[in-house]
């Protein structure tokens, strides 16, 4: 060390000040020991040197400055601390030539130089080797030496102005080895390639990177050399081959495929001769890092050594590193385009394989898809009504083999193509027609789908070349297509000419192509992802094969497509032959043949395409028949054996669907199958099933969406899903489970297995959920629809029953109120009311139990039993309502329908006539329809159709012009069809005897008029139809009867003093076996006669009819009441079934009361006196008629007195069982003696009803009575001369009437004032008219009355004192006189007793 | 035709003057039975004796000439005969 320490620090002097302007270096400089170098101590420098070291030591620029004949060395804080290094504070005040002798042969000249010639240097960036950090180190300096000069001018030392640039140096090269690294023109190269670019790289950089070598790990075993620079080959620091495990190899390559970094110390014996690179000495250290590689094992190894001259720092670390990366990207590059290639080599084999597979095999399958669909055919044919399930199979055979029949044949054209064999025969055709008949093929496929179809195909001017086989194709691919991707709108098939071409389109409304698709259309085995589309099935070959076979037509065919909106095909075929080879062309086809009648091709097509759409409209749960019996191996422990195992399959394939469903059928599984996942979402969130087995493609909603929709959602959480699908492989599976699926199985399987997997699968979903599962069989197991509401009246829960119920199903929860199930409340305002009712009382109530009205969800009215009770939810205590629906709507419409149809039978039974049957039927409906009014218009052919209403007196012109057009529009439709016309009412036409009927019920505000509405009114009109036809043809047989009755049971006009009456025992009818007669004779008597046939009905009626005329002809001839009977014995030992009748025939002089009579077995008469005596007119009597024609018969004579009265009757009268007929004779003596103050008709009455039994007469009853005299009946003009007539008929009659004179006297008075009266008025103001007198007698009272047409003026004494007179004497002469004037005449009636 | 009525005038033995009348009155016949009243001296004695029906029109004609004649009756028509006043107003003989 030059710094002496035994000389110690002098104090400091005062030119100690000349260090002050540094406070780092300065006290340094100030210690050291000055006097023993050449320049003495500080205070005897001159200002010269004072100066320079000022300026030295206040720089913040590195400096240093040597000064004096030994060039002492200062240097100012800033150099010290960016160059000096180590070498300070040792190197301050030594020769400079000390300080830097490492590098005095490259400074050393420079100095020489400025101190010479006074002239500065200026060196930039130049290399220095520095040892300045105890190694020597690579650094690089820009410095200027200046001179210095003393107070004399002359040079005596130098200023070093120096920045360091090693940094800057060293950055910049690294920096270019990079981006040489980058620079690669070239896109992609083998890996070799690649690396000998990098090798070319990092051997232009032999300072940073003195050698390198690039291992590559070949398997888990070895590194291999791969690259190497600056490293002469066979060195054995760098062997080809590096075991990865060897801990003794070179490199450390067990560390490195760990992916670590390793500085390596590069000494021992495989290091010795290592190259240098661009360094005088070999590298001492070597930096091997990893070619790292994403997410697994580095490629390799770089070895990078070290430049020894500088330091390994972050940013040397950070190159290597880079450089490594740079390599280990390029490899990952290399090898990806590699094995990009590859691949593209591999698909192209494959493809050229799949082609010659193809067209090899294509034949080899035809031979054996004949050899399955002939016989099948013939099967099919065979067993066509044989077993159902053989059947189906049969179907499913056929079907699939149609199907693979026609994949066959379109691989096959295409292997054709490709080879270039395709056998072409261009024929001429009509092109529209020909396309057009292609068309029509498809539309009832397209019908079916619901879209239109729009054939627009105009002939076309000339001929188009085409081979009728490639162009079938051609237009079926392209309809199959656009059906499978339209969903509604149109399909539209055109051909049009354009200039040279004949143009074809085939357009679609269907989901349409993005653009991204576009360019790929007609690529081979190209199909869009997710696309919508009727069937996920599909080869993705149809539009290249299309495109393939337009091609060969010398054609084009392009698509325009916008998303959503559809997708049109444009062929575009020239006409003539010139673009087609000569020795393919083919004349036209017979025309013998038929235009192009649509080869067996196109069938496969159309029933592909049928297999797309529903057969069923609706996209319902399928469910197969219940299973024929629970497999022993699926039992259910928490259900019991006997609980089938629900599976729910989802599969778009309708033929795979089938399979699946008869497989686990067939194992004991109830089975529903759905065609998509959405389908099987709904289903399952509706009703769960114990396992889903799913399918993974699927349009709409695939399995793996589906699986997690189900898991999403915690009421279908549990549900397991087994998962099919045609992908095999471990990411597939992978996915599958990961979605949330209890298990997966790759297509195609064993059903054994598939089998097996749905029981593990089953079981276990069984054993994790037997609690919650165990709950929900116990509600589901109710019949009853069951629910439970939290206390806002929210439905929370439901159970299975009440899906089937109501329609609403678990997926709706919670169903707040006011439920959808509330009758609507604008249209049945009162069955909403009863639900409201009943919602209060269960919110409010503890218990409780109706039956009300509610709405299914699709519409339809149910009438349920609702029962519900409050409860304590035990989970959150809060208060809930559990209850119970049950559906009574069949028991109510039965309870309804059959009260009404007993309501109107009864109506019906009752009416006697069709117009009361018609008008009970309407008050009937009326009431049960709760109408406003009912009407019923028969189109009886009249002018107008005869109308019968509620409201009475409604005439068919009162009706409104709306009313009359809905009757007459009703008249034509078919009968007991009800019709609702909104707002006026509901009619419907049945048929009426007198022609059709239209019926109109007018019902009540929004009372809506339901499907059960409809059934009940047809059912009622129905049976009204038939009680019409009923009442009409009781009504003819009345009509008929009554007119025999006119004919046969009495005289149409009765003599006067007599009254009838007849009962018949048979209802309706009013005829009988019984009957009475009066006959007027020539002489005036009068022939009396009561008979009774036996038997009852019309049969006896007949007989009777016989033999009144008998006798009534017998009687006219001969009056005599024996001769008669004995006559009429003939006469009915004659007829069948006359005989025994028992007749009562007399003959009776009116004038006065003289009666003969003989009696024919019958009962006997009653003569009832004035004072109520009775007497039996018994005599006469003998057998029935015709027992022995030809006996003698007696006769019995009599007087009938005056004011008595003669009753006449037939046994049905009095004859009761258990009761002698003296009994029943008795009391009809009774009755008539009590009548005989009544007139003769009131009494007849009196009779009837007094002797009728509790339930009406059971056997007929004819009945006479007579009362002697007749009342009187004159009538006679207004005029005096008819006074003394008048009283002299009065006069007789009285006298009949056993009267004493006076009595007479004072009647004949009364009368003769009346008269007298009447004929006055008469004569004063209208002359000519008549005055009626009558009079009549009862048993002790005396009747007369006297009625005029004229107007009585009130007593005038004055004017006519003798008429008051009258009048007077009228009351004086008569016991009540009363006088009753009116505008068509006055009455004078009079009465007196006379007993 | 006219209610049958046959009125003879006569003279009794004490030569007081006698109408009889045979048949029925009643308003038909009145004008004759006044006439046959009218045409006779008074002090006149009306035989009613075989008239078998008297009314009112009847009585009016004998009422108006009460005060000169006086009238036989039989029990018949005594009834009318007390209730049109006639037996205040005459002499009234019933017979029997």
């Amino acid at each position: 060390m030059a710094r002496s320490e035994d000389a110690g620090r002098g104090p400091l002097t005062a030119g100690a000040g000349v260090f002050a302007a540094d406070g780092e270096v300065g006290p340094d400089l100030a210690v050291v020991d000055w006097a023993a170098t050449p320049l003495g101590p500080p205070d005897d420098w001159p200002q010269s040197l004072r100066t320079a070291v000022s300026i030295l030591l206040s720089s913040r620029f590195p400096m240093w400055m040597a000064w004096g004949p030994e060039l002492t060395f200062f240097c100012n804080a800033a150099y010290r601390r960016d160059t000096l290094g180590r070498k300070y504070p040792w190197a301050l005040g030594r020769p400079a030539s000390e300080v830097w002798a490492e590098i005095w042969d490259d400074i050393g000249p420079r100095i020489d130089t400025v101190l010479s010639t006074g002239e500065a240097t200026w060196d930039e960036a130049l290399l220095l080797f520095l040892e300045r950090s105890g190694y020597p180190e690579e650094s690089y300096h820009t410095f200027s030496y200046s001179p210095l000069r003393d107070d004399g001018g002359a040079v005596v030392g130098m200023l070093c102005v120096v920045s360091e640039d090693t940094e800057r140096v060293v950055g910049q090269r690294r920096m270019a080895s990079l981006r040489d690294l980058g620079s690669d023109p070239s896109v992609v190269r083998t890996e070799q390639e690649m690396l000998a670019f990098a090798g070319r790289q990092l051997d232009r950089n032999l300072r940073d990177l003195p050698f390198t070598l690039t291992y590559l790990f070949e398997d888990d075993a070895v590194a291999r050399l791969a690259a190497a620079t600056g490293m002469p080959a066979g060195h054995p620091a760098a062997p080809p081959t590096l075991p990865i495990d060897d801990a003794a190899g070179v490199w450390p390559a067990a560390a490195l495929a760990r992916g670590e970094s390793v500085l390596v110390a590069l000494d021992g014996a495989p290091f010795t001769g290592l190259p240098a690179g661009d360094w005088p000495e070999p590298p001492t250290h070597a930096l091997v890092v990893p070619l790292l590689q994403q997410g697994t094992t580095p490629y390799g190894f770089l070895v990078a050594a070290l430049n020894r001259y500088r330091p390994l720092d972050d940013g040397y670390r950070g190159f290597v590193e880079l450089v490594a990366g740079h390599i280990a990207a390029g490899i990952a590059s290399a090898r990806s385009y590699q094995a990009q290639q590859r691949r593209a080599e591999e698909l192209a084999e494959l493809d050229r394989a799949k082609t010659t597979f193809f067209s090899n095999i294509s034949h080899e399958f035809r031979t054996p898809l004949t050899l399955i669909m002939g016989p099948l055919a013939e099967l099919r044919t065979q067993l066509g009504d044989g077993d159902e399930r053989v059947r189906e199979e049969l179907e499913v055979i056929h079907r699939n083999g149609l199907r693979l029949g026609k994949l066959v044949n379109t691989l096959l054209d295409f292997s054709r193509i490709e080879a270039g064999r395709m056998q072409a025969h261009y024929e001429p055709v009509d092109l529209a027609a020909v396309t057009a008949e292609l068309a029509s093929v498809f539309r009832s496929a397209i019908d079916r789908a619901g879209l239109s179809f729009d054939v627009d195909c105009p002939a076309l001017p000339e001929p188009v070349y085409i081979d009728r086989g490639m162009w079938e194709k051609v237009i079926l691919n392209l309809l199959s297509n656009a059906l499978k991707f339209t969903f509604d709108g149109s399909i539209r098939v055109g051909v049009r000419c354009e200039d040279t071409q004949a143009v074809v389109t085939v357009a679609d409304t269907g989901i349409g192509v993005s653009p991204e698709e576009m360019p790929r259309l007609f690529e081979r085995f190209r199909r869009i992802e997710n696309a919508r589309s009727r069937s996920n099935e599909g080869s993705g070959i149809g539009l290249a094969l299309v495109q393939e076979l337009v091609g060969l037509h010398g054609g084009t065919i392009t698509a325009d497509s916008a998303l959503d909106e559809g997708t049109t095909f444009t062929i575009r075929l020239p006409f003539g032959t010139d673009h087609l080879p000569a020795d393919a062309l083919a004349p036209a086809a017979d025309s013998a043949t038929g235009p192009a009648a649509v080869s067996s091709a196109a069938a496969p097509y159309v029933q592909e395409a049928l297999r797309w759409l529903p057969a069923d409209p609706s996209p319902e749960v399928a469910r197969d028949a219940p299973p024929p019996a629970a497999d022993a191996s699926v039992t259910d422990p928490a259900r019991g054996p006997a609980a089938p195992v629900r599976v729910l399959v989802a599969d778009d394939n309708a033929d795979m669907r089938g399979y699946l469903a008869r497989l686990l059928h067939g194992a004991g599984y109830q089975v529903d199958t759905v065609d998509d996942g959405r389908q099987a979402l709904e289903a399952v969130r509706a009703d769960a099933p114990d396992l889903v087995v799913s399918d993974v493609m699927m349009p709409h909603m695939d399995g793996l969406q589906l699986v997690g929709a189900l898991r999403n959602d915690p009421r279908t959480a549990a549900v397991p899903v087994l998962l099919l699908s045609a992908r095999a492989g471990e990411d597939a599976s992978i996915e599958g489970l990961q979605a949330g699926a209890d298990d997966y199985l790759v297509k195609p399987f064993a059903a054994a297995e598939l089998l097996a997997r749905v029981r593990a699968s089953v079981e276990l979903s069984r054993l994790r959920n037997h609690h919650a599962r165990w709950r929900t069989a116990l509600i589901d197991s109710l019949q009853e629809a069951f629910f439970v509401c939290d206390e806002s009246g929210a439905v929370v829960e439901i159970n299975t029953a009440f899906t089937d119920i109501l329609g609403y199903g678990p997926e709706g929860l919670p169903y707040t109120p006011l439920h959808p199930w509330w009758p609507d409340a604008e249209t049945d305002p009162e069955a909403h009311r009863q639900v409201a009712d009943v919602f209060a009382d269960l919110l409010n109530r503890n218990q409780g139990s109706r039956i009300i009205p509610v709405t299914h969800r699709d519409g339809h009215r149910l009438w349920i039993s609702a029962t519900f009770n409050q409860a304590q939810d035990p989970d959150t205590g809060r208060r809930v309502v559990v209850g119970t629906f049950r559906d009574v709507t069949a028991e109510h419409y039965a309870v309804q329908r059959e009260t009404a149809l007993a309501a109107l039978s009864l109506r019906l039974s009752q009416a006697v006539s069709l117009p009361e049957a018609l008008a009970g039927a309407l008050e009937e409906l009326k009431t049960l329809w709760r109408a406003r009014r009912v009407l019923a218009a028969v189109f009886d052919g009249g002018d107008t159709p005869s109308l019968t209403a509620t409201d009475p007196g409604l005439r068919w012109d009162d009706l409104s012009e709306r009313h009359r057009t809905a009757l007459l529009g009703q008249r034509q439709r078919p009968s007991l069809t009800p019709t609702a016309d909104h707002g006026i009412g509901v009619g419907i036409t049945l048929e009426h005897p007198h022609g059709p009927l239209v019926l109109w019920l007018e019902l009540g505000d929004h009372r809506p008029f339901v499907d059960q509405d409809q059934v009940l009114l047809s059912l009622l009109v129905g049976h009204l139809a038939q009680g019409l036809t009923r009442a009409h043809q009781i009504d003819q047989q009345r009509e008929t009867a009554l007119a025999l009755q006119r004919a046969i049971l009495g005289p149409s006009h009765l003599p006067d003093g007599f009254a009838v009456r007849y009962e018949p025992a048979t209802r309706p009818l009013e005829v009988g076996g019984d009957w009475y007669d009066t006959v007027p004779l020539p002489d005036g008597r009068i022939g009396i006669v009561v008979g009774d046939c036996v038997g009852r009905g019309l049969q006896a009626a007949a007989i009777m009819g016989q033999l009144r005329s008998a006798c009534r002809a017998l009687l006219l001839q001969d009056p005599s009441p024996a001769g008669t009977l004995m006559a009429l014995d003939h006469f009915a030992a004659t007829i069948p079934g006359a005989m025994c009748t028992t007749v009562f025939c007399g003959v009776l002089d009116p004038e006065t009361g003289h009666l003969a009579y003989s009696s024919a077995g019958h009962p006997p008469g009653i003569l009832t006196h004035p004072d109520g005596t009775t007497r039996l007119l018994d005599a006469g009597h003998s057998i029935p008629l015709a027992i022995k024609p030809g006996t003698e018969r007696p006769q019995a004579e009599c007087t009938v007195p005056a004011r008595a009265t003669l009753l006449l009757y037939t046994d049905g009268l009095v004859e009761r069982r258990r009761r002698p007929l003296t009994a029943g004779i008795g009391q009809a003596s009774q009755a008539v003696q009590d009548g005989r103050h009544a007139a003769v008709d009131d009494l007849a009455a009196q009779v009837m009803t007094r002797l009728a039994p509790a339930g009406g007469y059971d056997d007929d009853v004819a009945l006479l009575l007579y009362r002697h005299p007749a009342p009187l009946e004159m009538t006679f003009p207004a005029e005096s001369t008819q006074l003394a007539p008048v009283r002299k008929a009065l006069r007789g009659w009285l006298n009949q009437c056993d009267l004493p004179p006076q009595t007479i006297q004072n009647i004949l008075v009364a009368a003769g004032e009346a008269c007298a009266n009447a004929i006055e008025h008469g004569h004063r103001h209208t002359p000519g008219d008549t005055v009626r007198l009558r009079a009549e007698a009862f048993a002790d009272n005396l009747r007369l009355t006297i009625a005029d047409t004229g107007r009585w003026k009130p007593p005038q004494p004055h004017a006519h004192p003798h008429r008051g007179r009258g009048t007077a004497l009228m009351r004086a002469m008569m016991q009540q006189v009363t006088i009753t004037p009116g505008p068509a005449g006055t009455t004078v009636d009079m009465h007196t007793r006379i007993a | 035709m006219t209610t049958p009525l046959t009125l003879t005038p006569g003279h009794r033995p004490d030569g007081t003057a006698v109408l009889k009348a045979v048949g029925e009155i009643d308003m038909s016949n009145t004008d004759t039975l006044a006439a046959a009243l009218d045409t006779t001296a008074d002090p006149l004695v009306v035989d009613l004796t075989d008239v078998e029906y008297l009314d009112s029109a009847g009585l009016s004609v004998l009422l108006a000439r009460a005060e000169r004649i006086e009238l036989v009756a039989t029990s018949l028509l005594a009834p009318v005969l007390t209730i049109s006043g006639l037996t205040d107003l005459t002499t009234v003989h019933v017979l029997d």
